[in-house]
């Protein structure tokens, strides 16, 4: 037994050099891979690095059409606007990024707290109407999501549907409503909603929906899937999502969406915004970037492909969605929005809807 | 305590495992501070955001907003890892040591779960017990009304403990495969039966093996996001990324919280490595084989049932919202949205990025596992803490961290947007999953060895080249598997700091599920498991655990 071992390290080195050498060898490769990656950049021509919280599915033809026409090289982040936010706060001044696009006006609004956003050319930003950008004019919206109520068409007479938001809480709808309470869309909304109508109100409102027997769901799209399979017969949402399943499933999905009543505080135009970065070497561009993302044709794609609502003046939205809500997120100033974001957090969390 | 290697025979050679013998020389203590200083950026920067921010922290901390997503940490933390360990144990004794039906198969398959992102993994699950999905209608067809629902602990429990057993798994087979036999050919001489050999010979031998697979399952589930956000489960990880953009004292002194309960679960498993028997042996003969007569059909069953759940129902899960799209695009309603651009260099980016990653990381800690292993002390300790917290903390702090001392507190600012950091940020991110494999596949080389060696007038690297990494080989190389294969579905950090414009599968998978097309998400995530399980195979199982 003892003289054993000694026979076993010659024949397992066999086994060590086949697990180590390809492996050397990959790295080797990569190494190179990481020497010539960086050599790769022109100079010459322009170039604009865009950190963007939409999805490529949805924002890269826009990108690839302002690449063909204008021959700009564009390099885009994507990621969620949250964490692109946060990032561009820890690259701070050394910030390569030349443009961020955001799902809502939050994670711009924080940015621009801190000093980060530039102001945009008038002639872009006048392309909207003023509740649809920012008081300063350092972000834009650029396309919307109204806040509407999904139901199930199966259960629901469309007579039945609710003109309120506040009918919700009646034993009508017991048990019936689902509610994405930690969904950032939902915190937007819930935020305007508190404005609007005071802490002591929108609390209320919430404790009520609670004691109410509605659900919660992490996501606006579980939502709706679980409306369109008849699991919960209403929810809170954003409305495309809607508009998606419908696209990708047809007559077979059982949900549609519904649009509170004119000015009730139910419904709500959340909208996605662009801005440029402070320490942009080349705002111009970034400018014109901005300028063809509000421009006529990439607005009708945003609306007929992507069912987004338009936000060019002058553009109308896609026949098959809801008539617009008519308050933006924009339209309600917040002075401090980190202190209003805290705010909306700890009463939704007070509430227990995250428990439901 | 210990007497000299080499002098003692065999049975008591499981002794408490001999170091502060010798001192470590400043060579390696020097080389091992060096790495743990570097693993230690993300945690120093959360503790130096934490220590900056305003507010009342203590009374954050007191409060039960905060304490309440501690708890509920803490409870699935402590549910998941116990629950692994034994799944993760007993897989390893039945396809390592058994005459276990196709054991080939299940050592290719058994350690694959790994490799789902835990969201997908869990919406994989939630979607098909719902209606609509193939569970819930297959049970409809054969006329049960399955109204089961995942959520909240039981759901994260049940998800994460599927996903993340091939942690106790991977370390533990390496182990169990390299073990002398001498032991339980003497208890089964002895009268013991295959149980109770099991019980009184094996498990103490891998105990160290268990705890440290353990350990990262319990850091992996504190500071998962995905699986948990899916079940509706408010951990602390949850109320950190709520709160990550507009109230950041709070997400940080929170993520101070977590990477606090991380360094005392560390420590604590560093206390049971250290008071566990170690066996400084190797196998000289192939394993011994258990026959498991009439245990041969239940061992397979509790294979199957553990693989059906967590390998087989999810890729049914994803291969039917995949044929669903397939099936979409023959009616004509709309088209996938995939094309091989979107498949080979994702695909290509994954392999080599996450091998690289592997063997960076496990380089990287080797010396740390070697002090660690031939050498006790505080010092010690608290490398190994740095290295391990890296785990614990949410791969986006990870990524932010990065950022700012790539930019703002190092000469090495044109490295941000390069593959190098990245590599970096994995390394750091996933170390603490190396760490502890190569531990104990160093301490498992007998000294004598060395001692051998050394007496015939091999130098130091010589002893290392020839007699000692051969024999931690099979060790190494299943934690780098574990590297790699955490590093082919990290999205987080990938999507942050990588180039612009390099794509993983983990971020095809998330940039086709944020875009809400479910069917090209299914199909992407499958193709990710194929890729990991060939690598697996490659580099991991062959190696790892000789097959007869």
């Amino acid at each position: 037994m003892r003289n054993r071992p000694t026979t076993r390290p010659v024949r397992r080195r066999s086994a060590v050099s086949r697990a180590v050498l390809p492996l050397l060898g990959t790295l080797l490769v990569s190494i190179t891979v990481l020497a010539t990656a960086g050599c790769g950049t022109d100079t010459d021509n322009r170039s604009l690095t865009v950190y963007s919280g939409r999805s490529e599915k949805l924002v890269g033809p826009i990108f690839e059409e302002f690449e063909a026409v204008t021959g700009v090289d564009l390099q885009v982040r994507y990621g969620s606007s949250n964490d692109l936010a946060l990032a561009l706060s820890a690259e701070g001044d050394k910030t390569r990024a030349d443009v961020f696009l955001s799902r809502s006006p939050g994670p711009a609004g924080y940015l621009d707290d801190l000093g980060m956003l530039a102001p945009i050319d008038a002639a872009v930003l006048d392309r909207v109407d003023p509740d649809d950008r920012s008081p300063d004019g350092t972000w834009v919206g650029f396309a919307g999501r109204a806040r509407v109520l999904v139901y199930n068409i199966d259960e629901v007479p469309v007579a039945e549907l609710p003109a309120s938001v506040f009918d919700l809480t009646g034993p009508g709808y017991r048990d019936m409503v689902a509610i994405p309470g930690s969904n950032s869309s939902f915190q937007d909304w819930f935020t305007v909603f508190r404005l609007r109508n005071g802490d002591g109100v929108a609390t209320k409102w919430l404790d009520d929906m609670v004691a109410n027997g509605a659900r919660f769901y992490p996501k606006n799209r579980a939502i709706v899937e679980a409306v369109g399979r008849g699991e919960i017969r209403f929810g809170l949402v954003n409305h495309y999502y809607n508009h998606q399943e419908v696209a990708a499933n047809g007559d077979a999905q059982r949900s549609a969406n519904h649009g509170f009543a004119e000015g009730d505080d139910g419904g709500l135009m959340i909208i996605a915004t662009a801005a440029i970065l402070e320490q942009s070497d080349d705002k111009k561009t970034a400018n014109q970037l901005l300028a063809h993302l509000l421009s006529n044709s990439q607005q009708r794609y945003l609306t007929d492909t992507v069912f987004e609502y338009p936000l060019a003046i002058g553009v109308e939205a896609a026949d098959t969605l809801p008539p617009a809500p008519v308050d933006t997120v924009g339209a309600v100033e917040l002075d401090d929005v980190a202190a209003e974001f805290t705010q909306t957090i700890s009463i939704i969390e007070a509430s227990g809807v995250l428990d439901q | 305590m210990v007497t000299a290697p080499g002098v003692t025979p065999a049975v008591t050679r499981t002794a408490r495992h001999g170091a502060g013998v010798r001192r470590a020389s400043p060579q390696l203590v020097a080389t091992a501070l060096v790495v743990a200083t570097l693993f230690a950026l993300p945690g120093g920067y959360v503790v130096w955001r934490a220590a900056t921010a305003g507010g009342d922290r203590l009374d954050l901390i007191a409060s039960h907003r905060t304490l309440d997503p501690l708890w509920r940490t803490v409870q699935l933390g402590v549910l998941v890892s116990a629950t692994t360990a034994v799944i993760g144990t007993c897989l390893a004794w039945l396809t390592t040591r058994t005459d276990l039906p196709m054991r080939r198969f299940w050592r290719i398959v058994v350690p694959l779960p790994l490799v789902y992102p835990s969201f997908v993994g869990a919406a994989a699950f939630l979607s098909g017990l719902t209606p609509g999905g193939i569970v819930h209608d297959l049970a409809t067809a054969i006329g049960v009304d399955l109204n089961l629902r995942l959520h909240g602990l039981t759901g994260a429990w049940l998800v994460l403990t599927l996903f993340t057993y091939p942690y106790v798994y991977l370390p533990v087979a390496a182990r169990l495969s390299a073990l002398p036999n001498s032991l339980e050919e003497n208890a089964r001489l002895l009268g013991d039966r295959p149980m109770q050999v099991f019980r009184r010979v094996v498990v103490p031998q891998v105990r160290t093996s268990i705890a440290a697979g353990s350990l990262l399952v319990f850091l992996y589930t504190v500071s998962d996001f995905g699986a948990v956000h899916l079940m509706r489960f408010e951990t602390l990880t949850q109320t950190i990324y709520r709160t990550r953009l507009f109230d950041q004292d709070r997400s940080f002194t929170l993520a101070v919280l977590l990477l606090g309960l991380a360094l005392v679960v560390v420590s604590a498993e560093r206390t049971i490595a250290r008071r566990g028997a170690r066996a400084e042996l190797i196998g000289d003969r192939p394993a011994l084989r258990v026959p498991l007569r009439r245990w041969s059909m239940p061992s397979l069953a509790v294979c199957s049932l553990v693989i059906g759940l967590a390998l087989v129902a999810p890729a049914v899960s994803l291969a039917d919202w995949g044929l669903f799209g397939w099936f979409r695009q023959r009616r004509g309603v709309s088209a996938l949205r995939l094309d091989a651009g979107d498949l080979i260099g994702p695909t290509w980016n994954t392999v080599w990025i996450s091998v690289v990653a592997a063997v960076v990381t496990v380089v990287a800690v080797f010396p740390v596992a070697y002090l660690l292993a031939r050498h006790r002390g505080r010092l010690g300790g608290a490398i190994n803490g740095a290295v391990v917290a890296g785990f614990a903390i949410p791969g986006l702090v990870v990524a932010l961290s990065l950022i700012f001392w790539t930019l703002h507190a190092s000469p090495f600012e044109f490295l941000i947007g390069t593959l190098p950091v990245l590599v970096f940020a994995y390394v750091v991110h996933f170390g603490a999953q190396a760490v502890g494999t190569s531990q104990v596949a160093v301490s498992a080389v007998p000294r004598r060895m060395g001692d051998a060696a050394r007496l015939l007038g091999a130098g130091r690297l010589r002893r290392l080249t020839t007699v000692e990494l051969p024999l931690m080989a099979p060790g190494l190389a299943a934690g780098g598997g574990l590297v790699m294969l955490s590093t082919m579905k990290e999205l987080p950090a990938t999507l942050l700091i990588s180039p612009i414009g390099f794509r993983t599968l983990a971020v095809e998978i998330w940039n086709t599920y944020e875009a809400s097309y479910l069917p090209e998400t299914a199909i992407l995530a499958l193709i990710l498991v194929a890729i990991s399980a060939l690598l697996t195979w490659l580099l991991v199982v062959r190696h790892s655990i000789h097959l007869s």
